[in-house]
């Protein structure tokens, strides 16, 4: 019998973005006490590709989160999405004003609070709020863990306690380059926004079906299943945690200044053919100056 | 190779159903659904029925879950059906309340996203104690024969070797024409129904329909709201939603062409139907275009907001159980409390924000479907090697006048193939001989197919008891010889016998004709109908408004390849594919496919399939 796999997943609380949901203050800046928050999208694909292991695997899952008490009904979505076994929330007035480095070594030491040594912790891309794309891998730095950083697709073989993962990545100016790479366990994943789990047998699905349904059962005694740690609890540096651990220093935030328009833009009207015409003559005129390799 | 000793193919009623009740045989069995989720693809007009016919049994829906009544999210018991015949704004109506009561137990109205996706819940549970379960976004794309073995190929998953195949895939079932099983229906063999879901609160419902909490309207239309067609238009009461549909024999509809939203366009502009739908209706102002681009995008989206709470609040306020909860739960102190804010966020939404608030419709969601005439298709031999095919797929459906049963039928049929396979699962015998002659056998003792071959004279005579103050003077000046016959008891018993002897093949074509759906029902109103005025005029959304509303998962394949192109039949097709998917150019029609909804309506001169796993349209409401 191999051991079963031990994955985390660390995600964000980020406020919904969605128009009917979202409020903007007259000045232009979020109306956060408008605006509902929710499980960050990156984050959400994270918490995906942790349930292809469980479902692949019955990988043991926990999630962490840093946050608000209000990030809780988060975590719960969390865990309907991927069947958690586990909720953390580090949550403590001490953690505010974190920066990406700050906010990392709270989530290390949270999950070193997690219940058995991880094979596997999962972050999400970059969060939609801040877009650093930055907590991800200095929390794996800081685990000491092997990183990977856009991964598209992922292989574990639980015998050999190996992982093969595939990395959407771009050599010398070449966009779209898969690059393959196995490693031994312990690893950590910050998941491409492109990735999709691929079930390809019936039992697959069929172990899918239950795990869902058992995670939305779970979900609804969510509580159950959450700790929550503070400051003290959580055993991380105070030196290197909240605002005293936070060496960026956002100095200002400026709208991206529009570009003037170069291009002298026509109207034409589709329903008249006539018009049509002289566009498709302009292509035509375009295309024929153009060298095409 | 994974194996299985049962797959149903396709997650409709009937397919459902058959898994449920195969589980709860204790077999094993798993059920592959091409849509996202189970629920997706379905439609339905819909009224599912549970009969007690004295002809025999019926497997009713609560002989499969046994549950149903308490707990499935059924939408209303009908408890009044009327039909009327309108002319312009005239109304005659005649209540046949009694002829959908004769021989069963309720029909309720449904929505079939929902109610599929509680059977799934149920049907799911007991077939995972058996090894099984369901699994959807799967696409059958062929089933061979190797020996002994039979292997389901997918386009998403490893094969699988199964023993036993029932094919709940529908009106269009490619499982049949892959096989051979049956040729594809023919335009005189089907009708094609086009339907919108209009929102309607709760409470107003109760009011407008004169119904209890628990009760619920059926009405349903012939005369010129069928546009010149055979067949005719219903409104039928959910919860809160009313379903507004078209149903017509296709073959009618290819001999005068209408587009099939015309048809619903047809019926919502009728007085009396525009009534029932009506509603109040928020509509946004202007934006001031001289404010700064980000202060229009925060008005945009505070609107947005606005309205979307507004409406939320709304729903809930006129339904007494969701208001009764809220209080409970403490979102609000009483409903005089939630009546206040109600009206206060009406005020702030059209004093700060330049709302407007008018008398129209909701419309929430456009959909077509093909149903089987079960009466000119049902499948004489429904089954092919170890294949049984069920509902739609074996075209079963009894369409007979006002009596319209589709669901109930598909159940029966599941049920039937269900025992079937669970017997040859125990004797383990999957031979042609024994499996499919088995189930034909079983199919042909329902009451449903006794129906499908011959005119029950009891229901006739409470039909005609129904309609007995229609004036004679309009009817026997069309079908005379028909009223005198049928107006005497001894005349009727004789009448119906030899109508029998007869057979709908040859009686279909006396019966089901314009002047029974259009020119009869047409005089009626216009000579003795009650004059009907709306309040207003309904704004009815473009057919590109209702496809957009539509969810799609963009396949960049076509599912459908046009064999065809300058066909007549084919040239048809721009004018009845519901959602308008075909156009014209200079080599001939071409489809675009990516607005398609899946009806079926060109298969017979298109190589017509699902489309693959997940893809395709998926419906909210159904």
């Amino acid at each position: 019998m191999v051991d079963p796999l031990n994955v985390a997943v660390i995600v964000k609380l980020e406020p919904d973005f969605s128009e009917g949901n979202v409020s903007y203050n007259p000045d232009g800046t979020l109306n956060r006490a408008e605006t509902k928050n929710i499980l960050g999208p990156h984050s959400a694909i994270a918490v995906t590709a942790a349930f292809y292991a469980k479902v692949k695997h019955g990988a043991k899952i926990s999630i962490g989160t840093m946050g608000p008490p209000t990030a809780e009904s988060m975590l719960q979505h969390a865990q309907l999405m991927s069947d958690a076994d586990e909720l953390y929330l580090y949550s403590d007035r001490a953690f505010a004003g974190a920066d990406t480095l700050a906010t990392a070594e709270v989530l290390k030491s949270g999950i070193l609070k997690m219940q058995g040594k991880m094979d596997i912790v999962f972050s999400g891309h970059r969060a939609s709020d801040g877009e650093t794309g930055q907590t991800g891998p200095q929390t794996a730095w800081k685990l000491g863990m092997t990183f990977f950083g856009h991964v598209i697709d992922y292989e574990v073989n639980t015998e050999s306690r190996t992982i093969r993962v595939k990395r959407l990545v771009r050599l010398q100016g070449i966009y779209d380059v898969i690059e393959e790479i196995e490693a031994p366990l312990p690893v950590f994943i910050a998941i491409d926004p492109s990735y999709k789990p691929k079930f390809n047998t019936v039992s697959q699905r069929l172990a899918y079906e239950k795990y869902q349904k058992e995670a939305s059962q779970r979900s609804q005694n969510s509580k159950q299943y959450l700790k929550v740690f503070n400051a003290t609890q959580i055993e991380g540096d105070p030196k290197l945690i909240g605002i005293t651990g936070s060496p960026t220093i956002v100095y200002k935030v400026e709208r991206i200044p529009k570009g003037k328009a170069t291009r002298q833009a026509e109207v034409i009207d589709g329903q008249d053919r006539e018009q049509i015409r002289k566009i498709v003559a302009r292509m035509n005129q375009s295309l024929s100056t153009m060298v095409i390799k | 190779m994974e194996k299985y000793d049962a797959v149903v193919i396709g997650g409709g009623s009937a397919g459902l159903a058959a898994l449920k009740h195969l589980s709860s045989r204790g077999k094993q069995a798993i059920l592959l659904e091409a849509g996202e989720k189970v629920g997706s693809k379905n439609i339905s007009g819909g009224i599912l029925y549970s009969k007690k016919p004295k002809k025999g049994r019926t497997y009713n829906v609560e002989d499969i879950y046994e549950n149903f009544l308490e707990d499935a999210p059924f939408e209303r018991k009908i408890t009044k059906y009327i039909l009327h015949a309108t002319s312009k704004d005239k109304v005659f109506s005649i209540d046949l309340t009694a002829a959908h009561n004769y021989e069963a137990n309720f029909g309720c109205s449904v929505l079939m996203n929902k109610l599929n996706q509680w059977f799934v819940q149920q049907a799911d549970e007991v077939a995972q104690k058996h090894g099984g379960g369901v699994v959807s976004g799967v696409h059958v794309s062929s089933i061979r024969w190797e020996g002994e073995r039979t292997i389901v190929q997918t386009d998403e998953l490893e094969e699988i070797e199964v023993k036993a195949i029932i094919a709940a895939d529908g009106v269009n079932s490619e499982i049949a024409y892959m096989t051979g099983a049956r040729q594809k229906f023919s335009p005189n063999q089907l009708y094609q129904g086009v339907k919108v879901i209009v929102k309607l609160p709760e409470d107003i419902m109760d009011q407008r329909f004169s119904i209890g909490q628990d009760e619920g309207a059926a009405h349903l239309f012939a005369g010129d709201v069928t546009l010149n067609h055979i067949g005719g238009g219903f409104l039928y009461t959910n919860r809160d939603t009313l379903s507004v549909g078209a149903v017509y024999h296709l073959d009618s509809l290819l001999e005068n062409p209408s587009e099939p939203h015309d048809l619903v366009n047809a019926l919502l502009r009728n007085p009396m139907i525009s009534e029932f739908v009506k509603d109040e209706v928020p509509v946004r102002g202007e934006i001031d275009k001289n404010l700064p681009k980000e202060e229009q995008m925060r008005v945009r989206f505070a609107v947005t907001k606005m309205i979307k709470t507004w409406t939320e609040m709304r729903e809930s306020y006129y339904s007494r159980s969701s208001r009764e909860r809220l209080v409970k739960e403490g979102t609000y102190g009483s409903q005089a409390e939630m009546e206040a804010q109600l009206s206060s966020l009406r005020d702030q939404m059209s004093t700060k924000f330049g709302i407007k608030f008018e008398t129209d419709y909701v419309e929430a969601e456009y959909s077509a479907k093909l149903v089987p005439d079960g009466k000119r298709c049902r499948m004489e031999k429904p089954y092919f090697k170890n294949i049984l095919f069920v509902g739609d797929a074996a075209g079963g459906g009894v369409f007979v006048g006002p009596r319209i049963e589709g669901l109930n039928v598909g159940i029966d049929d599941a049920a039937r193939a269900a025992e079937v396979v669970a017997r040859a699962i125990d004797k383990n015998n999957f031979s042609e001989s024994y499996l499919g002659q088995s189930y034909s056998q079983s199919v042909e003792e329902s009451p449903y197919t006794h129906d499908l071959k011959s005119i029950d004279k009891d229901y006739l005579k409470i039909f005609l008891d129904a309609a007995k103050d229609v004036p004679k003077d309009i009817i026997s000046s069309k079908y005379g010889m028909v009223v005198k016959m049928m107006s005497s008891k001894t005349l009727r018993s004789f009448a119906v016998g030899f109508a029998n002897i007869l057979g709908y093949e040859k009686l279909l074509p006396i019966i089901e004709t314009l002047d029974t759906y259009v020119k009869v029902p047409t005089e009626i109103a216009e000579r003795f109908g009650s004059s009907v005025t709306a309040t207003y005029t309904p704004t009815i959304p473009s057919i590109a408004q209702r496809v957009a509303r539509l969810k799609f998962n963009d396949d960049s394949k076509s599912h459908i390849k046009v064999l065809k192109p300058t066909s007549e039949f084919m040239k048809k097709m721009i004018t009845l594919c519901p959602t308008r998917c075909y156009f014209m150019e200079k080599e001939g029609v071409m489809i675009q496919h990516e607005g398609c909804v899946e009806c079926g309506t060109c298969s017979e001169e298109t190589d017509w399939k699902h489309p693959v796993g997940e893809k395709g349209i998926s419906y909210q409401y159904g």
